[in-house]
C-alpha cells in the first residue's frame, strides 16, 4: 500500500485543485446563504418578540395578579421564557413591595418550581441556565437545588451554583456552601468562593468558626480571608485566639476583627501583628490601628512608615494623617525616621487628605527655632531628606504614647 | 532550472494549502469556542460580578502623547467605566501640545507626591498630579522617550492595583468592557495572568461625546478591508490560539495584566517595536521557565474601538512596523523554538508565527517571482496556475466569509443590511490587489529591520472628532 503522499501525487495537482475549487465555491455559497437566512429569521424573530413583549406589558397587572390564568401561557415555552425574563428583570430593580408581589407571582405560577426542577434534572448548560434563573429569583426554596449544583461534574455549573448561592445572601446558603467545601475541598477558584461566602456570611459570621477549626489548610486560608472581611464586634474575643495562628490569613482576620474591640485591649496584640512576617497581616494591623485614632497606636503607625511593603506604608500614613490635630509632632517623627519612602507615603496621605496647608500653618505658627521650622518646610516642599533632620521635639502626646 | 521552478511552484501551492488549512482549523475551533462562550455569557450576570466584594482593583494605564484634541473626552469616558475599583493613570509622555494644561484645567489637577517606586525602567518623571474632580485620576508627566513602552512603564511604577489595563488614549472603550475583560480573571485568578479584548474598527461609526452612538461600516475600501482583517484576526485567530492557551498577542490598545508579573519581567521593553507582542512573549517565557500553571485569556465581547489608517501611506507604514515588531520579537526568542520546556508555545505557536506570519511575504513574493520565471521559460502549466489561483482565492474567501459569519453568529455589531453586504463583498475583493500590496509592505518592514531602520513613522490620524460624523443626521460621514 502506497503512502498518503503517493496517493496524493497520483491524483495529480490539477485534478485535486479542481475538486478543491468546487469545494470552496460550494462552501462560499453555503456560508452566504446561511448568513442571509439567519438574518431574515432573526429579523422575523425579534419583530415577533417585540410585539409579544408589548402585548404582555399592556396586560402586566392582570398577568402578575393572576387574572390571566397561568395555564394560558405556562405550557407555551417561548411565552413562558419571555414572561420569566421580563419578570426577573423587573424583580431586580423593584422596591420591596413590588418584589414581594413578583415573587408571589413566580411561586404561584410555578416558575420557581419549574426552575428548581430543571436545576435538579438537567445537565450541562441547561442546568447552568436554570441555576442562574433560580438565583435571580432569590427564592429560599431554591437553595437546596443550588446546593446540589455545587456537586455537578462541570466546573462552570459549579461556579454558577456558587454565584447563585452568594446571590441569596443568607445564612442558609452559607451553610450549604460551607458543608460542601468541607466535603469536596477547594474544587472551584478561590475568588468566587470567597465572594459567595462574604455575601452569605455577612449576616451571621459565626457560621464560619466551627469550619475554621477542622478545615484543611487551603480551605482554612479561604475561610480566614472571609472571616477577615465579615468579622463583627460579636466575634472580637473569638478572633483574638487567631492572632497567633499558623495561617497568615487567620492572623489577618484577627487583625481586622480586633479593630472592633476597645483600643486599649487591642493595641498590644495589633502591635505584635504589625511586626508580622507576612505583609497583608501587617497591612490589616495598620488599618485597624489607624482606625482607632488613639495615641497608643501612634508609635506603631510611625514605625509602619518604614515597612518594606508600599501598601503597608500607605495605610500607616493614612492612619497617621487621621490624627489631624497632632500633625506637626507626627511630621517631626516622620522626618526623624530618615526614610525617604516613608516620607513619601506620609506626604501622599497628607495631600490626599488635603491637609498640607494646615501642616504648613502649624509649622509657621510654632514658637521654636526658625531654622528647624525652615528645615521642616523645606522637607515638606521638596519631599527630600538630604538635609539633616531636625531633632524632634518631644510632644507630650507622642511621648505618652511611646511610654505606654 | 525548469525542474527547480516547477518544484518551487509546487512548494508554493503546498504552502498556501497548509496556511489556509491552518486557518480553517482555527475557524472551526473559533466557532466551537464562541458557542461555548455565548452559553457561558448567559450564566454570567455582570451586575453580580460588579457587586461582588472581591473584585480586584484595576489601574488603567493611558499613555498620551499630544492628545490635546481628545484627552478630556477620553478620560471622562474612562472615569465613567462600569467597574467598582478603578484607578486611572494617564502618562503624559512629553507632549509638546497642551495635553497636560488641558487636563489640569478640566480635571483640576494638583501636584502630589503619589507613591512612585521606579521598579521598572522609564524616562524621568517631571511631576505627578491628582485630580480634585475625581480622586481616581492620577497624571504622570514624564520626559519623552519616544516609545509607548516607556510611558507604560512609568504608569506601572505608580500603579497601586494588582491588575493593570493598558488602553490607548485615542481608543473608545464600551462602558462594560473592563468588567467583561475581567470575567476570566475573576473566575480563575490563580491561573489567568492576562486577558485581551477585541479591538474593532472605529472608522465610519457615529460617535457622540466620545461614545459610540451607532456602529456603521466605514465607506473607504481600505478601511472596510481592515474591518475584515480585524474580524479574522480577533474572532478567529486569537479565539483559536487562546483556546489552546497559546495566545501570543494581547492587543496594546486594550489588555489586562497581572501587575506583579509585568513588574517581575521588567515591564515593557522600551526598545521593542511591538511592545504588546514582546510583553506577552516574555510573559510566556518567564512563566514557562518557572513551570507555572497559567492561562492568557482572550475575551471576545469586551470591545475597544480604535481608528485604523484611512490612507494607503499610513497603512503601509503601520503594516511595515507590525512586521518589524514581529521579527523584533521572534528573533530574540528563537531559542524557545522546539524546546520541550516551552511546550506548545515552542512547538506550535512560535513556528506558526515564523512560517506563516514572518516569512509569508518572503515566501509569497518569491513564489510570484518563480511563477513569472516559469512563465518566461515556458515551464508553466497554465491550467494548473489558473486552478491554483482559483483555489487559493476561493479558500481564502471561505476563511474571510467565515469570520463575517462568526461575527453574525456571535456579537453582530453591524446591524445594517448594507454593512453586512459590503463586508461580504470585500471578502471577495480583498485578495487583489490589496493582498499583494500588503505583502510588499510587510517585506519592506523586514528589509527596514534588517537595515537597522527602526524609525517610527507617524500615521495620519483623523482623531475622534473627525470620525465623529454627523451627530444628528441619520447616516454618518465617511471617516476619510
Amino acid at each position: 500500500m502506497g503512502s498518503a503522499f503517493d496517493t496524493f501525487r497520483k491524483l495529480g495537482p490539477a485534478a485535486f485543485v479542481l475538486k478543491a475549487i468546487i469545494f470552496v465555491i460550494v462552501a462560499d455559497v453555503l456560508l452566504l446563504a446561511f448568513i442571509l437566512l439567519r438574518r431574515t429569521y432573526r429579523k422575523w424573530y425579534f419583530a415577533n418578540r417585540d410585539a409579544r413583549m408589548l402585548a404582555i406589558r399592556q396586560q402586566w397587572d392582570a398577568l402578575i395578579s393572576g387574572e390571566i390564568p397561568f395555564a394560558a401561557w405556562r405550557t407555551k415555552t417561548s411565552e413562558r421564557e419571555l414572561i420569566e425574563a421580563m419578570v426577573l428583570d423587573a424583580y431586580e430593580v423593584a422596591n420591596p413591595e413590588e418584589s414581594a408581589r413578583l415573587l408571589k407571582f413566580m411561586r404561584a405560577s410555578g416558575l420557581v418550581e419549574k426552575r428548581i426542577l430543571e436545576a435538579r434534572h438537567h445537565h450541562g448548560w441547561r442546568r447552568h441556565k436554570a441555576l442562574v434563573a433560580l438565583a435571580r429569583t432569590r427564592a429560599p426554596e431554591g437553595i437546596r437545588a443550588l446546593a446540589e449544583g455545587l456537586r455537578d461534574r462541570d466546573s462552570e455549573t459549579r461556579l454558577a451554583a456558587l454565584r447563585g448561592l452568594g446571590r441569596m445572601a443568607c445564612p442558609e446558603a452559607a451553610k450549604e456552601i460551607l458543608n460542601w467545601v468541607d466535603d469536596a475541598g477547594l474544587v472551584v477558584p478561590v475568588l468566587p468562593l470567597q465572594s459567595a461566602l462574604i455575601q452569605t456570611c455577612a449576616e451571621r459570621p459565626q457560621e464560619l468558626l466551627p469550619h475554621l477549626h477542622h478545615a484543611d489548610k487551603p480551605v482554612r486560608e479561604v475561610l480566614g480571608r472571609v472571616l477577615g472581611e465579615v468579622a463583627t464586634p460579636l466575634l472580637g474575643s473569638e478572633l483574638m485566639r487567631f492572632a497567633d495562628d499558623d495561617l497568615p490569613e487567620l492572623r489577618a482576620a484577627a487583625a481586622r476583627g480586633l479593630s472592633y474591640l476597645n483600643a486599649l485591649e487591642a493595641v498590644n496584640i495589633l502591635s505584635e501583628l504589625a511586626k508580622d512576617t507576612v505583609w497583608f497581616v501587617r497591612l490589616r494591623a495598620m488599618v485597624s490601628l489607624g482606625g482607632f485614632c488613639h495615641p497608643t497606636a501612634l508609635p506603631i503607625l510611625v514605625q509602619g512608615l518604614t515597612d518594606s511593603n508600599r501598601l503597608v506604608r500607605l495605610r500607616a500614613a493614612e492612619g497617621l494623617v487621621d490624627f489631624k490635630t497632632e500633625l506637626l509632632p507626627i511630621f517631626e517623627k516622620v522626618v526623624a525616621l530618615q526614610d525617604q519612602y516613608g516620607l513619601h507615603a506620609f506626604l501622599t496621605a497628607l495631600e490626599n487628605a488635603g491637609l498640607q496647608a494646615s501642616l504648613v500653618a502649624a509649622i509657621k505658627n510654632r514658637n521654636s527655632g526658625m531654622e528647624t521650622n525652615e528645615t521642616l518646610l523645606e522637607v515638606l516642599r521638596t519631599a527630600n531628606l538630604s538635609t539633616p533632620p531636625p531633632a524632634p521635639e518631644e510632644n507630650t502626646l507622642v511621648k505618652a504614647a511611646a511610654q505606654s | 532550472m525548469i525542474h527547480l521552478l516547477d518544484w518551487a511552484n509546487h512548494a508554493l501551492f503546498y504552502y498556501y494549502l497548509a496556511s489556509n488549512l491552518a486557518y480553517l482549523m482555527m475557524l472551526v475551533i473559533a466557532f466551537r469556542t464562541s458557542a461555548a462562550h455565548l452559553r457561558h455569557l448567559e450564566s454570567i450576570r455582570l451586575d453580580w460580578i460588579k457587586d461582588s466584594p472581591m473584585v480586584p482593583p484595576v489601574s488603567l494605564l493611558v499613555p498620551a502623547h499630544n492628545e490635546e484634541q481628545s484627552i478630556c473626552t477620553a478620560l471622562r469616558n474612562l472615569l465613567d467605566l462600569d467597574y467598582p475599583e478603578l484607578e486611572i493613570i494617564v502618562i503624559n509622555d512629553g507632549s509638546t501640545d497642551n495635553t497636560l494644561q488641558i487636563m489640569q484645567k478640566e480635571f483640576r489637577l494638583r501636584a502630589v507626591r503619589a507613591v512612585y517606586v521606579p521598579q521598572v525602567v522609564s524616562a524621568p518623571v517631571r511631576g505627578l498630579y491628582r485630580s480634585d474632580v475625581d480622586m481616581r485620576l492620577l497624571v504622570i508627566d514624564k520626559s519623552p522617550a519616544g516609545s509607548k513602552a516607556d510611558a507604560v512603564n512609568a504608569g506601572l511604577n505608580a500603579a497601586a492595583s494588582p491588575y493593570v489595563c493598558v488602553v490607548d488614549a485615542d481608543s473608545v472603550l464600551e462602558r462594560d468592557a473592563l468588567l467583561r475583560i475581567m470575567v476570566p480573571v475573576l473566575s480563575d485568578p490563580n491561573r489567568v495572568v492576562a486577558a485581551g479584548g477585541i479591538v474593532r474598527v472605529l472608522n465610519g461609526s457615529q460617535i457622540e461625546a466620545g461614545r459610540i452612538r451607532r456602529v456603521r461600516l466605514a465607506r473607504k475600501s481600505i478601511e472596510v478591508i481592515q474591518v475584515v482583517e480585524y474580524l479574522r484576526a480577533f474572532l478567529i485567530g486569537r479565539e483559536a490560539w487562546a483556546r489552546g492557551n497559546m495566545l501570543m498577542i494581547v492587543s496594546g490598545a486594550f489588555g489586562v495584566f497581572r501587575t506583579d508579573l509585568v513588574r517581575a519581567i521588567g515591564g515593557y521593553r522600551r526598545s521593542a517595536i511591538g511592545e504588546d507582542f514582546d510583553l506577552v512573549a516574555r510573559l510566556h517565557r518567564h512563566l514557562l521557565n518557572n513551570h507555572a500553571d497559567y492561562r492568557i485569556a482572550f475575551v471576545p465581547d469586551p470591545v475597544c474601538w480604535t481608528e485604523v489608517p484611512s490612507d494607503l501611506r499610513s497603512l503601509a507604514r503601520q503594516r511595515a512596523r507590525w512586521q518589524k515588531g514581529l521579527l523584533d520579537v521572534l528573533w530574540p526568542n528563537r531559542d524557545m523554538l522546539f524546546r520541550p520546556r516551552y511546550g506548545r508555545i515552542g512547538w506550535l505557536a512560535l513556528p506558526y508565527l515564523w512560517i506563516f506570519e514572518l516569512l509569508a511575504p518572503v515566501i509569497e513574493i518569491t513564489g510570484f517571482a518563480s511563477v513569472l520565471l516559469a512563465a518566461l521559460f515556458g515551464a508553466l502549466s497554465w491550467t494548473f496556475s489558473l486552478q491554483f489561483v482559483l483555489f487559493g482565492y476561493g479558500f481564502a474567501t471561505v476563511i474571510s466569509i467565515g469570520s463575517v459569519l462568526q461575527e453574525e453568529l456571535t456579537y453582530k455589531r453591524y446591524n445594517d443590511w448594507q454593512d453586512v453586504a459590503r463586508l461580504v463583498s470585500y471578502c471577495f475583493l480583498e485578495h487583489f490587489p490589496y493582498r499583494q500590496m500588503h505583502m510588499i509592505w510587510r517585506l519592506q518592514g523586514l528589509w527596514q529591520y534588517l537595515r537597522g531602520d527602526m524609525a517610527w513613522r507617524p500615521m495620519k490620524r483623523l482623531g475622534q472628532e473627525s470620525v465623529d460624523a454627523d451627530k444628528t443626521g441619520p447616516s454618518p460621514l465617511p471617516a476619510g
